[in-house]
């Protein structure tokens, strides 16, 4: 399951240990695209916790973590962010930057 | 919407080639590319080495190519492909503003002729981008450089316009767009872009422009670019002799798959890519 974060309400990843937080917008191809993938490693990966960000909605926590271009997906450790994927990846490249973190 | 049988990206021998088979092999097929064919095509003085066509100019034998496509009901869909994005069991194909299927991908784009701008790769994504009705709205109010290599780049200008704070044009080979209170044209030539994590800088012959992202828009972008994930050799996808990729289901065939960049071998591989795409769509029982 991909928990939406809302109000730029962080608090969730913060306190995860292992979390991936993927940065879209609707009105943005590639991040359609790379949603449905996002999804299927949500219900794959038991032990990463997954979020979706909408930059619109989201706008401070865009800024705070730098996001220039979307899709971005962010790898949280404790907090903390710990790599950035920019762009599209399919779904095995994607599994593998997630879990080289784990 | 439909989901194609095969999409062919490019109208050079190779993508021509792969079209002719797939038709014959009753596939339903997407041949995106330009109507006029392949300007690398036409522009040929001669072909000497091409079987069964003797001397021929690179313009007749374009000519020929399309009387063949008319022969055969193919029609030619012109647009420029963003990205192909590989889904697993299908592709979604970025052309324009629309986002096509296909379930295989034969990949015949031609080779990007000229170098990249220093940070330009190092970049992209952070602060460079290569689509602007992609990554526009993340711009509102800001200045934007636009670097415009391909014919469409003036357009995508003008929609920049509408939302960024201001345009710095750079015509590098295209049509001017429409100067605006925001959409500034500059005739300076662009030698690298700068920054620190983000780009923050394009540097021309005559000066620095600080810009809160660089647009480069050209008519051939890298293998990567084009497909996320493919894997590559140089300006090249790397394919096997079945012209298989690493990705299932996506094929490539002529320069982009590798030299010699000769007419006669991108026809041979294209052919090969549509039969390897025919035999894919057989095993996946689709």
């Amino acid at each position: 399951m991909v928990r939406e974060i809302t109000n730029n309400n962080f608090d969730a990843v913060r306190n995860a240990p292992f979390a991936v937080v993927d940065f879209n917008a609707t009105w943005c191809g590639p991040c359609r695209m790379l949603g449905p993938i996002i999804d299927e490693l949500s219900d794959e990966m038991d032990d990463v916790e997954f979020f979706s960000c909408d930059v619109d909605d989201n706008g401070d926590l865009a800024l705070v973590f730098g996001i220039q271009s979307i899709p971005a997906v962010g790898v949280f450790k404790n907090g903390k962010l710990v790599d950035m994927s920019v762009g599209f990846k399919p779904k095995a490249a994607m599994e593998h930057f997630i879990s080289t973190h784990a | 919407m439909e989901r194609y049988d095969i999409a062919i990206i490019g109208t050079g021998p190779a993508g021509i080639s792969a079209a002719l088979t797939a038709k014959n092999r009753n596939k339903s097929i997407l041949l995106l590319g330009s109507a006029a064919l392949s300007p690398k095509l036409t522009k040929a003085h001669r072909i000497d080495n091409y079987p069964g066509l003797t001397q021929i100019t690179g313009a007749d034998f374009a000519q020929k190519l399309r009387e063949q496509l008319d022969t055969m009901g193919i029609t030619v869909t012109e647009g420029q492909v963003g990205a192909v994005y590989a889904m697993g069991d299908y592709f979604g194909l970025q052309v324009g503003e629309e986002m096509l299927e296909a379930k295989t991908v034969i990949v015949a784009a031609g080779v990007m002729q000229g170098k990249l701008l220093p940070g330009e790769d190092r970049y992209l994504g952070r602060g460079v981008s290569y689509c602007a009705t992609c990554d526009a709205r993340l711009y509102p109010g800001k200045t934007v450089a636009v670097l415009g290599y391909s014919a469409e780049a003036s357009k995508e200008a003008e929609f920049l316009a509408e939302i960024a704070g201001k345009v710095l044009y750079f015509p590098m080979n295209s049509a001017i767009p429409k100067e605006s209170e925001n959409l500034v044209i500059l005739h300076e030539k662009p030698q690298e872009i700068l920054g620190d994590k983000t780009a923050g800088t394009l540097r021309t012959d005559q000066g620095e422009h600080k810009t809160d992202c660089i647009f480069v828009l050209r008519d051939a972008v890298m293998p990567e670019t084009l497909v996320p994930g493919v894997e590559t050799d140089g300006p090249h996808i790397r394919v096997n002799l079945q012209m298989q990729t690493n990705i299932p289901g996506l094929f490539a065939a002529g320069d982009i798959a590798g030299k010699p960049y000769q007419y006669v071998k991108a026809a041979g591989q294209g052919n090969v890519a549509a039969l390897s795409a025919v035999s894919y769509l057989q095993n996946a029982g689709k």
